[in-house]
């Protein structure tokens, strides 16, 4: 068993009346990523602000590398092995690129060269150019090199790809998946569905400040995706009444295609039985649930590309 | 030394924001230019307007030699840019004309015709008067010592002086001075030409030799009002630097998250607010040397700053940095952060005698005065700078130091390393 580098036991949190994060327990290990995923308030940066040591808890206890966050002595300690992109990062605006990251690295006793990061992110073209001036992706590479420069254990990304468009996402997750080339761990939040899936070892799915699912995606998605979903191009409309009467587990999207959730072999050929009787003529696709079924079994909703709630 | 990076990562930043220096270098150096020019009359433009209409003329139409007199005299005093109205016009409707459209302050000052007979006349039955006086008290004095004839001489005498008086007509040369109830420079030059007509009397019968005025300045070197000007506007813009440059720059940092990103690496608050006010001060220091420079360049001024200058600039720029990171520690948005810096700053400004001297002020002002830090710093910066006045430098300096101490502590104390 790999060791836990972060440990959480029944952490809570609480503003005013509200109970953002709700009892929560975990364990990150050493060396994977590891992925929040959760909607807009699920409380995913509460949860890394308070492993991060600039937001005390209410209630219950964590560790991050063998240190304990509500104590004032170990805070140092901890700030001293993680690297940290925030939500919403950013830098000094008139600082060039490297002068940014060189100032976040001055701040560690020891440190990587700004030149190093710069290269590990593939900035070296914009090593000289002004925060302002950068696009919204290039200033997120800008904050993981930051994150990077004083060569932490741990990395936590808070949303590092909210906001940007599809290439610039790809080119955030390569660097992530880079990162636990280098070793590091790496905890990540997110809203969505893909991006855990496709970078995380392990997912917890956080809402509403409590953990409902925790595992690998493989894990996740035979725990409660189903075996298989079967999707009928714009199917007719008595059609999904009729599945639903007999199957359950049907949802038709905004385009009418109608997804079927499929538990077993038997129950597959059941539902095929009465689209061949049928003769639909509608395309019938066969499709593996991602993490979005798991999301919709436990949930009920999924999540928009905004982060809310549907 | 985490505060000296910081130091150097904000200053550089600052130094490339336009804004920023247009705020806290060039918008000081423009409002020092323009007060300056009222201040010290660069450009001649700190002399009073006054229309004369000297009345007084001859039968060939020039003007008496004493009405000519009484003109330069006024001439001579250096306040006043006299324009001269033409017998026969009537000198309102001449001022008005003269003025424009944009009017300006109409201020008139009438001659009347005879300002010279009555002023002979006026001044002899003064004389005379005098000479009457003189010689009857020795009479009434000396009477019992006096033969008959020296006696019957005096009482001759006496009787045709004050037949002489008697028959000298009861005029006073007389002035009219016309002005505008709305001009708030009008009692200054009613008093100037008061003044004047009262140095012109005197001279006139006499007396002028009885009391005699020297003078001097209370230091020994004589200084213009823009001299003090200097170390007060500089003082001020040092407080808005602070109040409002520095709490709008921190409010944004923290809205932008910098004070976050930087709160999560080891960087102390200590060291982020020491780095924030030494940064501060820098470009205060800077500020006040061009101040300093444009005063010597622009108006001459006679201003010495020395290492005591320096100092204390330092111990200032600390203090209201200080009230700045106490502000940014606070206030959430920067539109909350500008309206307060403002509502904050401006008042201070006003009543701390930057603009004008606290003895003008009403007393329950002087009184506010007392408790608003920038009195105290800017009355050691006219001491440290003009006057050298030892007891003014150390109780003004060591006020700035003990309240820069304070501020920069409660302004720790209260900047949030911490979310919530
Ligand atoms: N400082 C605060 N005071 C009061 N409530 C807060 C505060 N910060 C967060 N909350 C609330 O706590 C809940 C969790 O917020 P949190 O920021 O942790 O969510 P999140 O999962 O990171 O969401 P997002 O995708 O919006 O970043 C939300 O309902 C939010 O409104
Ligand atoms: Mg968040």
């Amino acid at each position: 068993m790999a060791n836990g580098i972060i440990k959480v036991d029944s952490l809570v949190k609480e503003y005013d009346s509200l109970r953002a994060v709700d009892g929560i327990s975990f364990e990150v290990y050493e060396g994977e990523v590891f992925a929040f995923l959760g909607p807009n308030g699920a409380g995913k940066t509460t949860t890394v602000e308070i492993l991060e040591c600039i937001r005390p808890l209410t209630g219950g206890s964590a560790k991050v590398c063998g240190y304990d966050v509500s104590k004032e002595s170990d805070v140092k300690e901890i700030k001293k092995r993680i690297g940290v992109l925030p939500q919403d990062f950013n830098a000094l605006e008139k600082l060039s690129v490297k002068e940014n990251i060189s100032l976040i690295g001055d701040m560690y006793d020891k440190h990587l060269s700004a030149s190093e990061v710069i290269k590990l992110l593939d900035l070296e073209d914009k090593a000289n150019a002004k925060f302002d001036s950068l696009s919204g992706g290039l200033k997120q590479r800008v904050g993981v090199a930051a994150a990077l420069v004083s060569d932490p254990q741990l990395v936590f990304l808070d949303e590092p790809t909210t906001g940007l468009d599809p290439k610039a996402r790809r080119d955030v997750w390569a660097v992530i998946a880079n990162l636990k080339k280098l070793g590091k761990t790496v905890f990540l939040t997110t809203h969505y569905m893909e991006e855990a899936q496709v970078l995380a070892d392990r997912i917890a799915i956080i809402d509403r400040g409590k953990i409902v699912a925790l595992g690998s995606s493989q894990e996740l998605i035979s725990t409660y995706g189903g075996l298989k979903l079967l999707v009928i191009r714009k199917g007719p409309k008595d059609l999904a009444d009729t599945l639903q009467a007999k199957f359950g587990q049907v949802t038709v999207n905004k385009d009418g295609d109608i997804h079927v959730k499929v538990d077993d072999v038997d129950e597959l050929w059941r539902i095929m039985d009465i689209l061949t009787t049928m003769r639909l003529g509608s395309d019938v696709e066969l499709q593996t649930p991602t993490i979005e079924d798991v999301f919709l079994k436990i949930t009920g909703t999924r999540i928009t590309d905004e982060g809310d709630l549907t | 030394m985490r505060a000296i990076t910081v130091f150097k990562a904000v200053t550089k930043n600052w130094l490339r924001s336009r804004a920023g220096l247009f705020f806290s270098i060039m918008f000081p150096i423009l409002l020092l230019v323009v007060f300056g020019a009222i201040f010290s009359g660069v450009g001649g433009s700190s002399r009073y307007g006054l229309f004369v209409q000297n009345q007084d003329v001859t039968a060939e139409g020039s003007p008496t030699e004493l009405s000519s007199a009484f003109v330069t005299a006024l001439n001579s005093t250096g306040t006043f840019s006299l324009t001269e109205v033409p017998v026969g016009e009537n000198a309102t409707d001449y001022a008005r004309q003269q003025l424009g459209p944009l009017g300006g302050s109409m201020r008139i000052l009438i001659i009347s015709e005879g300002f010279q007979d009555d002023l002979i006349n006026g001044t002899m039955k003064v004389r005379v008067g005098i000479c009457f006086d003189t010689l009857n008290m020795s009479y009434q004095y000396f009477e019992p010592y006096m033969n008959d004839t020296q006696k019957s001489m005096l009482e001759d005498g006496l009787t045709q002086m004050q037949q002489l008086n008697s028959s000298l007509p009861d005029a006073y040369a007389s002035l009219t001075i016309m002005l505008d109830s709305a001009d708030q420079s009008a009692g200054v030059v009613q008093s100037i030409v008061a003044s004047v007509a009262n140095a012109f009397n005197y001279e006139l019968i006499g007396a002028g030799n009885v009391i005699t005025f020297t003078q001097t300045s209370v230091s020994n070197t004589q200084f213009r009002t823009i001299d003090f000007y200097i170390p007060g506007i500089t003082a001020a813009f040092i407080m808005t630097n602070g109040i409002i440059g520095l709490t709008s720059t921190n409010t944004e940092f923290k809205r932008r998250g910098i004070i976050k990103r930087l709160s999560l690496t080891p960087l102390t608050k200590m060291d982020w607010v020491v780095g924030c006010i030494l940064s501060q001060t820098l470009l205060n220091i800077i500020l006040s040397f061009i101040m300093i420079g444009v005063g010597w360049i622009v108006f001459n001024v006679r201003v010495i700053p020395d290492a005591l200058t320096i100092l204390l600039i330092f111990l200032g720029s600390v203090m209201f940095s200080g009230i700045g990171m106490i502000f940014s520690g606070v206030i959430k948005d920067i539109e909350a952060a500008n309206a307060i810096g403002n509502a904050v700053a401006f008042p201070m400004m006003f009543l701390s005698g930057t603009y004008f001297p606290l003895e003008i002020m009403p007393s329950y002002l002087q009184s506010v005065s007392k408790v608003l830090p920038l009195t105290y710093f800017s009355e050691g910066l006219k001491a440290t700078m003009i006057t050298k006045f030892a007891d003014g430098i150390v109780f003004n300096m060591a006020v700035v130091a003990v309240l820069a101490v304070v501020f920069i502590l409660i302004g720790v104390k209260v900047t949030r390393w911490r979310e919530k």
